[in-house]
């Protein structure tokens, strides 16, 4: 019985059945099997406890890890090059921010009127210059091989942290796990930490809906619809009366966690974004991903410690049919300004006055990257191909000192000129912010030989 | 009525010397309401009746749709199309709609439907990541103008119809898109990077006697010709977000119409020649809606 699944196409064509199927595997669908039973609990093996020993170095309560899939143009968004030339430059011009000396593009005049609230990195690196290769880097710090992959920093996260409540420890929020045509991108997930840390997926839609895309079975689930527990119980149950008998132990893990989250009274609050005022929801713009970065703030609110909004192909996008995001091999210049930028600058300068309007902001870390950046040199097709040896990202909140630009890109946004920041040292410099040191690191075996950017911690 | 916000303005600014706002702004009238993100509104003809538009009717599907301004009502032009189809143009005599369809992996092809009899023919998609964007039909249905992106530029390339040889006809540097005939067909504007950022252009159709009309630090992009050929309407960001502006043929009388602290864009001119329809956000929702000029 196919519970959500649904077959992954990767850049070249060739597909697999990549998410769950009740009762043969349950990744993407946290364990929540603790004493109290339905009332949920904490994970197996977590690290929660440990945890609990080191709560006064948690500077971020959450994070909400933002994934540009598909990788956006440094120098058509955060790092603009006006003295480059032409065919390097681009035809969109820097404009002045908040903070003194940085320009940002034309593209993202909102986020540059809050400069005063985020750092960008510009000296990104990866090792991959592929979009499945390069995503497991960026999600993991890792390359896929050898396996086992490692794991996504917020199953990482997941596990140091334990669940609170009834909600999952790690939320990825989309409407899928965004893909390549290649192949299956490996990192989404636990990895090596094992099922039990994996996220919990929820997609969110242009109106504010949320569904849970393990539960596709079930016609008409979600939390609009669901009134009262005899009807969810009801529906639950007739699933399981179907489901053989050898999988009906994944398939309670599943039904439980999904009963939590859709009737218990945090789960169901986090993801009704009705209870939003129409000012808030209309902020973040009529999008799925701006309401993903609103649902991912209601998460924050929630207490959920890592929240993952996917920029994917269910993401408004011009060829949906796969997943390319940022990914402009032609029309960059026309699908930055048209689609991409105005969504993303909308949504990700509303989640920060959100957070900071209420607070959050101190005690939420926001990170925005994609897994590599784009060729600096127009190509043949006036467009930019994939270029993982320079890149920018935003980092905001969790006590940061904003308005700083760390690192530098050379004139062409070719390389850096500064330390070059690594997916590694972008894991490790999540993992302190949420808590995680040297030896809470070494302990869980994670995150190996990584170095945080001392310039985002200070 | 509210003259505050909302609202198509009188003359604003005229470029390089500020003016004085108009007394009181034209209202403004909503033309959808659903708030979904959309794109290239088109009239089908010249009794302005009807407009063709591009709404993401979901995260997955950019589809074709057609409203009808007497009563409001929306219907999709191909019901039953799974592939995203967008850039609606259609010939004055009404007997071609040509429109972008997304054949899968950044590979778009250009559809040339005979709205007689219903048979369709294609530009199909280059090799890889390749496909034509923004077709402009000529008034006279003589040829089609389109971009394609090649050789270190992307050109506006022409193509006699209906199944003629494309060639180029404006190439050089930058990225070169949106063009649109004039209604005498004697030339077209198109908006082009050559000189650096998108500026609006004009020439005649064989790509002789190229002038610029615009010279902005910020972007200007998408002109539209009016009806009688005495004014250009387009986008442009040079104000700190995307407003429409008008200007003459020759660059002139360069005025600011709409003043909105969000997106104003994709502005088309109403055939009686005396309004305008555009895309605007609105509280983050994206609608179409009519406003008279002043």
């Amino acid at each position: 019985m196919d519970i959500g699944s649904f077959l992954s196409r990767t850049c070249g064509g060739a597909s697999r059945r990549s998410f769950l199927r009740a009762g043969m595997s349950l990744p993407f669908v946290p364990l929540a099997l603790g004493a109290a039973g339905m009332g949920g609990g904490g994970i197996p093996g977590s690290y929660a406890v440990a945890a609990d020993a080191r709560r006064n170095s948690i500077r971020a309560k959450s994070v909400i890890f933002i994934w540009l899939w598909g990788a956006p143009s440094h120098l058509d968004t955060f790092d603009p090059k006006p003295d480059a030339p032409a065919d390097v430059r681009g035809p969109f011009a820097p404009i002045s921010t908040r903070t003194p000396g940085l320009q940002l593009s034309e593209l993202l005049p909102r986020l540059a009127s809050r400069s005063h609230l985020f750092n960008v990195v510009r000296s990104n690196v990866t090792f991959a210059p592929g979009h499945p290769d390069a995503g497991t880097f960026g999600l993991t710090g890792f390359p896929e091989k050898p396996l086992p992959v490692k794991p996504n920093f917020g199953s990482i996260i997941a596990k140091y942290r334990g669940e609170k409540g009834s909600l999952p420890a790690f939320a990825m929020l989309g409407r899928g796990i965004p893909k390549d045509v290649v192949r299956i991108v490996d990192g989404y997930g636990a990895g090596s930490l094992g099922k039990a840390f994996e996220p919990f997926l929820i997609s969110c839609s242009e109106f504010g809906e949320a569904e849970i895309p393990s539960l596709k079975l079930l016609d008409g689930l979600s939390p609009h619809r669901i009134h009262d527990r005899r009807t969810l119980l009801g529906t639950l149950d007739a699933v399981r009366r179907q489901t053989e008998e050898d999988r009906l132990h994944d398939w309670s893990r599943l039904h439980q966690r999904a009963f939590e989250l859709l009737s218990g009274p945090s789960g169901r609050k986090a993801l009704d974004l009705t209870q939003e005022s129409t000012e808030t929801r209309d902020a973040y713009g009529q999008t799925s991903f701006g309401q993903s970065c609103l649902m991912a703030r209601r998460m924050v609110e929630a207490g959920v410690s890592y929240i993952q909004v996917n920029w994917s192909e269910y993401v408004e996008a011009m060829t949906p049919n796969t997943d390319f995001g940022w990914d402009t091999h032609i029309y960059n210049f026309e699908l930055l300004p048209d689609r991409h930028c105005p969504i993303l600058d909308r949504a990700l300068s509303a989640l920060l006055d959100d957070l900071s309007q209420r607070g959050l902001l101190e005690s939420t870390l926001v990170v925005a990257m994609g897994e590599f950046g784009r060729t600096p040199k127009i190509t043949n097709r006036a467009a930019r191909d994939h270029w993982p040896r320079c890149y920018s990202s935003l980092w905001a909140g969790a006590g940061m000192r904003p308005g700083q630009v760390i690192g530098a890109s050379d004139r062409l946004g070719g390389d850096p000129v500064s330390t070059p920041i690594s997916p590694l040292m972008v894991g490790t410099t999540i993992a302190e912010f949420a808590g995680l040191d040297t030896q809470a690191r070494a302990e869980l075996k994670v995150l190996e030989g990584g170095t945080s950017v001392h310039e985002l911690l200070s | 009525m509210n003259c505050s916000r909302s609202a198509i303005r009188g003359v604003i600014l005229v470029v390089g010397v500020s003016a004085v706002l108009a007394d009181c702004p034209a209202e403004e009238k909503r033309l959808t309401s659903d708030g979904q993100f959309k794109s290239c509104p088109v009239f089908v003809d010249h009794t302005g009746a009807e407009i063709v538009y591009v709404v993401q009717e979901s995260a997955v599907q950019l589809r074709l749709m057609k409203l009808k301004l007497a009563d409001g009502s929306t219907t999709p032009v191909h019901p039953t199309q799974t592939k995203n189809e967008f850039e609606p143009a259609f010939s004055r005599d009404g007997k071609w709609l040509a429109f972008i369809q997304s054949r899968g992996n950044l590979s778009l092809a250009v559809v040339m439907k005979n709205l007689s009899n219903g048979t369709e023919t294609e530009i199909p998609p280059g090799g890889g990541f390749s496909g034509a964007r923004s077709p402009a039909i000529a008034p006279d249905g003589s040829m089609m103008l389109y971009c394609y992106a090649e050789t270190d530029t992307q050109s506006i390339l022409m193509m006699p119809l209906p199944q003629g040889k494309p060639h180029v006809i404006i190439s050089g540097a930058g990225v070169n898109n949106w063009p649109d005939f004039a209604p005498d067909g004697q030339r077209f504007v198109f908006g082009s990077s050559r000189d650096g950022n998108f500026e609006i252009y004009t020439a005649r159709p064989d790509g002789s006697d190229l002038h610029r009309l615009t010279t902005q630090p910020l972007q200007d992009l998408r002109p539209r010709f009016a009806p009688d050929g005495q004014r250009i309407v387009f986008t442009s960001g040079r104000d700190g977000n995307y407003e429409i502006y008008l200007m003459r043929p020759d660059g002139t009388e360069q005025t600011r119409l709409t003043a909105n602290p969000e997106r104003d864009d994709y502005p088309i001119w109403h055939p009686d020649g005396n309004r305008i329809v555009y895309v605007a956000e609105r509280n983050g929702k994206h609608d179409l809606f009519l406003a008279d000029l002043p």
